[in-house]
């Protein structure tokens, strides 16, 4: 077998490595690498090569000969040829393609879970500072199992009387309105929803909904109602232990261990 | 030894599997574990004791079924009979589109599905009662999809009638539209049959099929089953003939009579099948004459289902979100009108409304499916076609008892006053008022050849501009759909307009109303916002840098194999 | 033991809810709360000589109401050719009262049915003719379109199985299968044509009746008896619980006459 040319094993790195990145990365593996990176890492890889080859002169010269055959030796002369008309070929579709290219809209930079107010409020009444109100009638788990359990049950209600439109019946985001909504519903099912938030967190995206976030969570997008007009404090309270309750997750607490 | 611990197993195994066998087939003890998982998933809607009227069930249409009556709309089996376990599990497990039933595959295992099943049969004490397993619904001699037999389904698509509630060409427009109930009393509406993703019980050409035999049980949809069909017992041509001479004014004595015969023909087929229903034994001959007439009546019936299947797109349109935003298309010189057939033929953005629920009056049960939008622009004009489907042409004649307003059909469409810069920059609310006010160009069905221009600070907060009639206008309503068509400088004089430039990216949003669903105010349909920019005319610099860059590559090809020669040249 | 507890709990609040809801929002507006006739469990077909006669008229407590025009909101040159009236109550003269069943509720053993009546009940003029059918078990009862529009018979049976079948313009007679259990009154409708109404009742023996316009009832070869008489109407509802008691004689007419009220 012919042994290959310094200049056909850079290239094929090169190439190799660009299809390693795009294709079993991005696709195979299914972790898309944003262009920009791509183009570091593909720049590092150059600069590697150019290291590599430029260590020696002997080597550089061998890295030379097959451009310096192409472009002279008569030998290659169909090489040559092809060549001539590929490149300009290709620099001329690709100089087309960049100008010709679509403009895109500016993406959103939401933040789903914005940072909330310090105090926490059912229309203009002040409950608390957020860090402190906890649902009061958490405490019905350990004392009172059986009002838990009615608590737990008229949430079920208001769920499914007000939220499961978007919510889902299987409080996965999946309603049969959430389709077609831009921001989706928030999926309950998430293990990376319930356990990161406090209820009183929980309390104050329900009551004060889409409007009432803050600019960073974009609230003119959002299609979550203000419940503090539809539902008394109570019903808020005993929807969240029905969450709670229905997907297993536990609310995140402070103070005590957990 | 081995062979001791082989039988062992082997007994171990045989009995483990028929213990779970009786297990599974028990039917009390799996609808008693059926109740358990009922009561905790289905409850709500359903009720606790089947009959369709659980906590969530007030805001629902189309309502949660009523498991004590024994109607089931999607079955495999024949008109009037129960469905099988199967059906069952099946609309369990896929759920109904268009409605708010789910699919519980995710949520629900294989078992507790089946068990379900077992438990919801319990509502009802037919399923008991009833020992032999229903009919099904032969699919055999499916006649496949091809333009001739769709054709021929159009035209029984009007013989048989079913243009009285779906319409002309099926969008559940037809004049009996406004007035069907269900078997409970509740308004219900014919589908929409261009719109495939909302069949219930599925849109493949089978599922149309079994539909169309069996009917829909406890909704307005007939089962056209045999001896009601069409002229059952006549061949096609027969049946055609027998359309003409029915749709002359005035029989000649022979026509008379050769009609008659057909009905005769008729009478008699319609007898023998009323006679198998009734449970009489037939003769050979009887049996061949009833066989054939029914061979007709399937044929017909693909044909049918052939045609119901052309009239919709093979998948719901793709929401125009991300980068596939609505972008208007240059023109030189006059826009388009409405009529123009330049419209046809590129896709239109899509925009699927949903039910608007923030703030009261709320709407839960939209009627209307989404909005088409399509635009172009000149160098000083832009023109839109928004084009939406709706089953009644209400102009606003009834009065909405809560709000004293007139129910009528309506599109509203909103920009922002100002674009918002950069992403960061917020934009307007869209319900519920805020600091940034919107742009709203709001038609009614009632002035149809008028929009409104509004500026809004909130959902009731709305004013109608000083300035009006800077928005050309016209609109169509055929056949169940609406087109609206809106033309406006890009630029204007008023200050309280949003001003259009290309290239640059717009949030837009729409509204509709369906007056005859109720809508009135903020009960409606509505989206979030979306994006809609007037694409930039192609640069022509596009024809011009690539050939010289092309040209310089050339060059510099040639440059360097001089060069390397002339140092060749050196070096020897 | 606690688990037992919360379960019943549970369903004990669940019923609550139902029974709330239950309340505002009634699920069946048709069946569930319609009045029905009372049929034996068995009756024999016997030949019956010299049997009595009951005669009687129905009349209309209150006053006579005015007849609802209806809204024609389709096919007007067929169905608004005349003009169409609500017919759950129709009062004629002297209180009149149409279309209501009259008929012996404990009645186990009689003549049969006369197998030669034909049965049919008309679309025409996108009203159904009559507005109460009496229909024999195991009879065909055939539906007639001479409106050369499209009908649908949509008979909202429970205990039968329902029919929904759609009678197309051309199709003059369609006679419908026989049905094996007594059942009714039912509702007829016909869904393309909205405002159409009618009542079917499928019966196991031929002692019913419907009144006519001017309220009057018969029926006649019953074996000489003491009965319960009752009636059924589509407003004023049913007597059951309080049938009328009348005495039959052989060879005579015994006569008995209601006055009823909405209901």
């Amino acid at each position: 077998m012919k042994k290959l040319s310094l200049f056909t094993i850079c290239l094929i790195i090169l190439i190799g490595s660009w299809v390693f990145l795009e294709f079993v990365v991005g696709g195979i593996i299914s972790v898309p690498i944003p262009n920009s990176v791509i183009a570091m890492y593909m720049g590092l890889i150059v600069i590697a090569i150019l290291v590599h080859i430029s260590v020696e002169d002997s080597q550089f010269r061998e890295f030379l000969r097959p451009i310096h055959e192409t472009l002279v030796d008569d030998r290659r002369r169909t090489h040559r040829r092809v060549l001539v008309v590929l490149i300009p070929l290709f620099l001329l579709g690709y100089t087309y393609a960049i100008i010709a290219q679509r403009a895109n809209p500016p993406g959103s930079p939401r933040d789903a879970h914005p940072s909330p107010p310090l105090e926490l409020t059912y229309k203009d009444e002040v409950i608390g500072t957020m860090q402190d109100v906890v649902n009061p009638f958490r405490h019905y788990e350990k004392d009172d199992p059986e009002a838990f359990k009615a608590h737990v049950e008229n949430g079920k209600r208001v769920y499914h009387q007000n939220c499961f439109y978007c919510h889902g019946d299987h409080l996965d985001g999946q309603g049969h309105f959430a389709p077609y909504l831009q921001p989706l519903p928030a999926n309950f099912q998430d293990p990376g929803i319930i356990p990161n938030f406090q209820e009183s967190f929980f309390f104050w995206r329900i009551a004060k909904g889409g409007p009432g976030l803050p600019a960073a969570g974009t609230p003119w997008d959002s299609a979550m109602p203000i419940w503090e007009d539809h539902l008394t404090k109570d019903e808020i309270w005993d929807v969240i232990l029905f969450l709670s309750e229905y997907t297993g997750y536990q609310f995140r607490t402070f103070g005590e261990a957990h | 030894m081995k062979i001791r611990t082989i039988a062992f197993l082997l007994i171990l195994f045989g009995t483990l599997a028929v213990f779970s066998l009786t297990y599974a087939q028990n039917a009390p003890e799996a609808s008693e574990r059926g109740k358990e998982v009922y009561e905790n998933s289905c409850a709500h809607c359903h009720g606790i004791e089947g009959r369709g009227d659980g906590s969530a069930a007030e805001n629902l249409l189309p309502k949660p079924r009523d498991f004590t009556r024994g109607l089931y709309k999607i079955r495999s089996t024949e008109a009037g009979q129960l469905p099988t376990d199967q059906d069952l599990f099946d609309i369990i497990t896929v759920g109904m589109p268009g409605s708010s039933m789910p699919e519980w595959e995710t949520a629900l295992s294989t078992e507790e599905r089946w068990q379900v099943v077992a438990y919801i049969k319990t509502f009802y004490e037919g399923f008991k009662e009833n020992e032999n397993p229903p009919k099904q619904i032969t699919l055999e001699g499916k006649i496949s999809y091809a333009e001739q037999s769709v054709e021929i389904g159009k035209e029984l698509y009007v013989e048989l009638g079913c243009v009285e509630c779906h319409g002309n060409v099926g969008r559940g427009d037809g004049t009996s539209a406004p007035t069907l109930t269900d078997s409970w009393g509740f308004q219900t509406w014919p589908a929409n049959l261009t719109q495939g993703w909302n069949y219930r019980g599925g849109a493949d050409t089978e599922d149309i099929f079994k539909r169309f035999i069996g009917g829909i049980a406890g909704s307005p949809m007939p089962a056209f089953e045999g001896d009601s069909f069409l002229n059952f017992g006549l061949t096609a041509e027969e049946s055609k003939r027998l359309i003409e001479l029915e749709n002359r004014d005035e029989m000649t004595e022979a026509e008379e009579e050769e009609s008659g015969k057909f009905y005769e023909k008729m009478d008699t087929a319609v007898d023998i099948a009323l006679s198998i229903k009734e449970g009489a034994e037939m003769s050979a001959a009887e049996m061949q004459t009833y066989n054939d007439a029914m061979k007709v009546v399937y044929e017909k019936s693909w044909h049918l289902a052939n045609y119901v299947k052309s009239l919709m797109p093979e998948k719901r349109p793709e929401p125009a979100i991300g980068n596939n935003v609505l972008r208007s298309q240059y023109v030189q010189g006059t826009l388009p009108a409405i009529d123009d057939a330049v419209w046809e033929t590129f896709e239109a953005g899509y925009f699927p409304l949903v039910g608007q629920v923030v703030i009261e009056p709320r709407q839960f049960n939209p009627t209307i499916d989404g909005v088409h939008v399509k635009s172009f622009y000149s160098d000083t004009e832009v023109a839109f076609l928004f084009v939406w489907d709706d089953r009644t042409h209400t102009t606003g004649d009834e009065i909405d008892e809560a709000t004293g307003k007139p129910l009528e059909d309506a599109l509203a469409v909103q920009f922002p006053v100002k674009v918002p810069q950069g992403p960061t920059a917020p934009k307007p609310y869209f319900l519920g008022g805020g600091r940034l006010p919107v742009y709203l160009w709001h038609w009614k069905a009632s002035t149809p050849e008028q929009v409104t221009e509004l500026t809004a600070k909130g959902i009731n907060n709305a004013e109608a501009q000083e300035a009006q009639g800077e928005l050309q206008v016209q609109s169509t309503y055929i056949d169940g759909q609406y087109k609206l068509w809106v033309k406006r400088a890009l630029k204007t004089e008023d200050k309280k307009d949003l001003q259009l430039e290309p290239g640059v990216f717009v949030p837009i949003a729409f509204s509709a109303w369906d007056g005859s669903n109720g809508d009135v105010d903020t009960k409606r349909t509505m989206t979030s916002w979306y994006t809609f920019t007037l694409e930039p005319v192609p640069s022509s610099r596009r024809f011009v840098y690539p050939p010289i860059i092309a040209i310089l590559s050339v060059g510099l090809l040639f440059g360097l194999r001089a060069f390397v020669q002339r140092r060749n040249t050196e070096d020897v | 033991m606690k688990t037992y507890l919360l379960a019943s709990f549970t369903l004990l609040l669940a019923c609550c809810y139902v029974g709330i809801i239950g309340t505002t929002f009634a699920a069946d507006p048709d069946a569930g709360e319609m009045e029905m006739l009372v049929f034996p469990e068995n009756y024999k077909p016997m030949a019956v000589n010299n049997g009595g006669t009951i005669s009687g008229v129905v009349k209309f407590e209150g006053d006579k109401p005015e007849m609802k025009v209806l809204e024609i909101t389709k096919d007007p040159k067929v169905c608004g050719a005349t003009e169409k009236y609500d017919e759950s109550v129709v009062v004629g003269e002297d209180n009149a009262l149409k279309n209501t069943i009259v008929y012996l509720i404990d009645i186990t053993g009689g003549k049969d049915f006369d197998k030669e009546a034909k049965l049919e009940m008309d679309q025409k003029g996108c009203k159904f003719t009559p507005h109460v059918q009496i229909v024999p078990l195991e009879t065909r009862l055939t539906m007639l379109n001479n409106d050369r529009v499209n009908h649908n018979v949509h008979i909202f049976s429970n205990i039968n199985t329902p029919v929904n079948k759609q009678q197309t313009k051309n199709r003059r007679r369609m006679p419908l299968a026989g049905v094996k259990k007594a059942e009714g009154p039912v509702a007829v409708k016909c869904d393309i044509h909205g405002w159409m109404s009618a009542w079917i009742a499928y019966v196991p023996h031929p002692y019913f009746a419907v009144t006519n316009e001017k309220g009057e009832f018969t029926l006649e070869d019953v074996p000489a008896g003491e009965y319960k008489l009752g009636y059924w109407h589509e407003a004023c509802g049913t007597n059951s619980e309080a049938p009328a008691t009348v005495t039959v004689e052989a060879g005579s007419t015994v006569a008995q006459d209601f006055t009823l009220k909405l209901k």
